[in-house]
């Protein structure tokens, strides 16, 4: 019997010691109590102030134990449900768990047919969902673009209409404000069964964004009241580019970005205690010649994995980001910058890592980088798998039976286990070379290609509820009145 | 009758060389020809294994076992063979050449070989050019299977080669070669008449050069 016995089962990495993530705690703490963000949303100040919280016109400071408190409220573990009742495609959010998806808003898509980058349209949204559906290490859905050929202020209602009956993976719902909030709501709560038994299985997560530096707009206040009134999980993630809207150290733009997410959680646990609060956002730099945020920075690496391990140590989630790419093209660029990002998250343990599929620095999505990236995040999967020891994997016994120049292929040990201890590429090729000329000789890039393709022409969605697929009808046709007029 | 022959077939695919044992057995017992069960039951069932292997949709492991519950099969039909005159079999003699201390892909060459009925003359490893030019001699063998692990002793695969043509066997048997760093290229320069990239295209390899 072992006693005491202490178990590291898989490669994970930390950065920061105790002492530096209380650093930065305290660093958080010190924005929102002494310089406080401008809150462009009254019932949001209105509710800071009845929590305890300093309104002085849109600025509110916030005292820490305020802070401390909602910190508290949030769990850190908690489920989102397939909306098919498919325990396969649950997230468990929890210590230890990496989740990987799309991201939102794209301007642009990389057309699955001519390859060539256009503005992202209603007909896309479709397969993308269908693409994250098939594949299996993609966790949740996001659309990878903004609809542009439906009225400016419908595209997420669209988006969230095509995507959910295409996917039965949890999907990350982006809106503009609080209208399409109410649309992509209705829709889900019909599936979940009406508005209680959602709140019992949450089917989707709401998405909102602040804006950096240190303001919390109308649009995403709106949303995150929504959000909280109705127990929908909450994404409250800003965007700052360091040296342009946060600070340019490392430590810098992580506590402001945590400052920023914060004040979400503080309004989002004083109207709904104990809602499911996921911690954003996406840090990276702004390159000084190009001026973009780049999405393939080793510096978004790192600052998302110290964001990732100061959400963990006040016990939230993050909503980590990687996957991406500032390459224009399914290249090799896209595929180190993808790759290494992908491992990075992977290992930090972030626990909803979007924006998986992005090019172009978030000006153009591709389901080609997305289909790319399934394979990364097998690999970097199976890394973090990490090395189990037990007697039964020790083989002591395996070892002596087979003895010197014999082999082990023919071991009942080896039949086993060659199943689950390796990992088998979907993408990568491993055919000697006769047998790769004779498939084609084809790159990296065509088999992507080629299993886009392949999963657009054969997968197969679980579909939804007739009932539901009429309250998409009734949701698309209310909104097409709403905007009529203006 | 149809039903026995796809159990058989479905226990070689599965590699349950009990099962594909006491199936063969009912088949014979049940008067089922010999030459149905082959081609029929354990022929079709390890073909399907070799299909779905090259699709990358079955490993190695797997078709080992499928390997060996055929040679269980066999074995039941091997005196039956003989007597009904079906000759399917090839006699195939295995080396890893001189200088070389790697047995483990060769063994496994062999056993898919004697799994799909040939019979299988094995004679170790560093086996230097003239003992296998004694050994041709000896057992007549239809094919010789030459076996390198290293770039520094597949040289000696050609040695060999050489060696067999010198004693005026080259056109009594055919030469097949393989192992790690071994290539179509090479085989095709050192007069081989067969390359296998893998241990399971060993059998694929030797029915095309007999012809079977």
């Amino acid at each position: 019997m072992r006693t005491n016995y202490r178990v590291n089962s898989g490669v994970r990495f930390r950065m920061l010691s105790d002492d530096q993530l209380q650093e930065l705690v305290d660093g958080v703490l010190h924005v929102l109590e002494y310089t406080g963000l401008d809150v462009y949303h009254e019932e949001s100040r209105d509710i800071l102030k009845k929590a305890g919280a300093w309104v002085d016109g849109i600025r509110v400071r916030i005292p820490s134990h305020l802070v401390r408190k909602s910190l508290d409220l949030a769990p850190r573990s908690f489920t989102v449900f397939s909306r098919d009742g498919n325990p396969k495609n649950n997230i468990n959010i929890g210590p230890g768990r990496a989740h990987f998806g799309p991201g939102p808003t794209c301007p642009n898509f990389i057309d699955v047919e001519s390859m060539e980058r256009r503005p992202y349209v209603k007909s896309d949204v479709p397969l993308v969902a269908k693409v994250v559906d098939a594949l299996p290490n993609i966790d949740f859905c996001e659309s990878l673009g903004t609809v542009n050929d439906v009225h400016h202020e419908l595209g997420a209602t669209y988006e969230f209409a095509g995507m959910f009956p295409n996917t039965s993976k949890p999907i990350v719902a982006w809106s503009y404000d609080y209208d399409d909030s109410v649309d992509i709501h209705k829709i889900a709560v019909a599936e979940a069964g009406g508005q209680e038994a959602f709140e019992r299985r949450p089917n989707y997560i709401h998405y909102c964004e602040p804006l950096s530096p240190l303001v919390s707009t109308e649009d995403a206040l709106n949303k995150l009241v929504f959000a909280a009134k109705h127990r929908i999980p909450l994404i409250f993630t800003p965007c700052p580019i360091a040296g342009g809207t946060a600070p340019v150290t490392a430590a810098g733009i992580i506590t402001q970005a945590a400052a920023e997410s914060w004040m979400g959680l503080t309004i989002a646990q004083a109207l709904q205690p104990g809602l499911p609060f996921i911690m954003g956002g996406v840090l990276s730099v702004m390159d000084m010649s190009s001026m973009i945020l780049a999405y393939g920075a080793p510096e978004l690496s790192l600052f998302m994995a110290g964001l990732t391990e100061l959400a963990h140590y006040v016990g939230l989630p993050l909503w980590q980001t990687g996957g991406c790419t500032d390459s224009k093209t399914l290249d090799e660029q896209a595929a180190i910058e993808g790759s290494l990002s992908v491992y990075f998250s992977a290992l930090s343990g972030g626990d909803l890592c979007h924006d998986v599929g992005y090019t172009e620095s978030a000006m153009t999505g591709s389901v080609f980088q997305l289909a790319m990236m399934d394979e990364s995040i097998g690999y970097a999967r199976r890394i973090t798998r990490g090395i189990e020891v037990n007697e039964e994997t020790l083989a002591v016994e395996v070892i002596d039976n087979v003895g010197p120049n014999g082999h082990f292929l023919r071991e009942q040990h080896t039949r086993d286990h060659y199943r689950t201890e390796f990992w088998y590429p979907n993408l990568c090729d491993r055919r000697n070379y006769e047998e790769w000329e004779m498939m084609g000789s084809t790159p990296m890039r065509d088999r992507v290609v080629a299993r886009v393709h392949d999963i657009l022409a054969t997968h197969e969605p679980s579909p939804i509820k007739p009932e539901t697929e009429k309250v998409i009808e009734e949701v698309l046709a209310a909104a097409e009145d709403r905007v009529r007029e203006k | 009758m149809s039903t026995i022959l796809e159990k058989i077939s479905a226990a070689v695919f599965a590699g349950d060389s009990e099962k594909t044992e006491s199936l063969v057995q009912k088949g014979l017992d049940e008067n089922v020809s010999v030459k149905e069960i082959l081609d029929n039951g354990l022929v079709l069932g390890m073909g399907e294994v070799g299909a779905r292997f090259k699709r990358g949709e079955m490993f190695v492991p797997e078709v080992l076992m499928s390997a060996e519950a055929m040679h269980t099969g066999l074995e039941l039909l091997r005196p039956l063979l003989a007597e009904s005159n079906i000759d399917r079999s090839g006699k195939i003699m295995l080396a890893t050449v001189k200088g070389d201390l790697h047995d483990i892909g060769k063994n496994l060459v062999g056993m898919m070989c004697e799994g799909e009925g040939f019979e299988v003359v094995d004679l170790g490893f560093n086996v230097g050019p003239d003992v296998i030019v004694e050994k041709i001699k000896e057992h007549q063998p239809d094919i010789v299977g030459l076996s390198a692990m290293l770039t520094t002793t597949m040289r000696a695969m050609g040695h060999t080669i050489k060696a067999i043509e010198e004693a005026g066997l080259r056109d009594k048997v055919k030469v097949i070669v393989g192992g790690a760093p071994v290539d179509k290229e090479f085989a095709d320069r050192i007069g081989a008449d067969g390359y296998g990239s893998n241990a399971v295209a060993g059998p694929e390899l030797a029915r095309q050069l007999l012809g079977k």
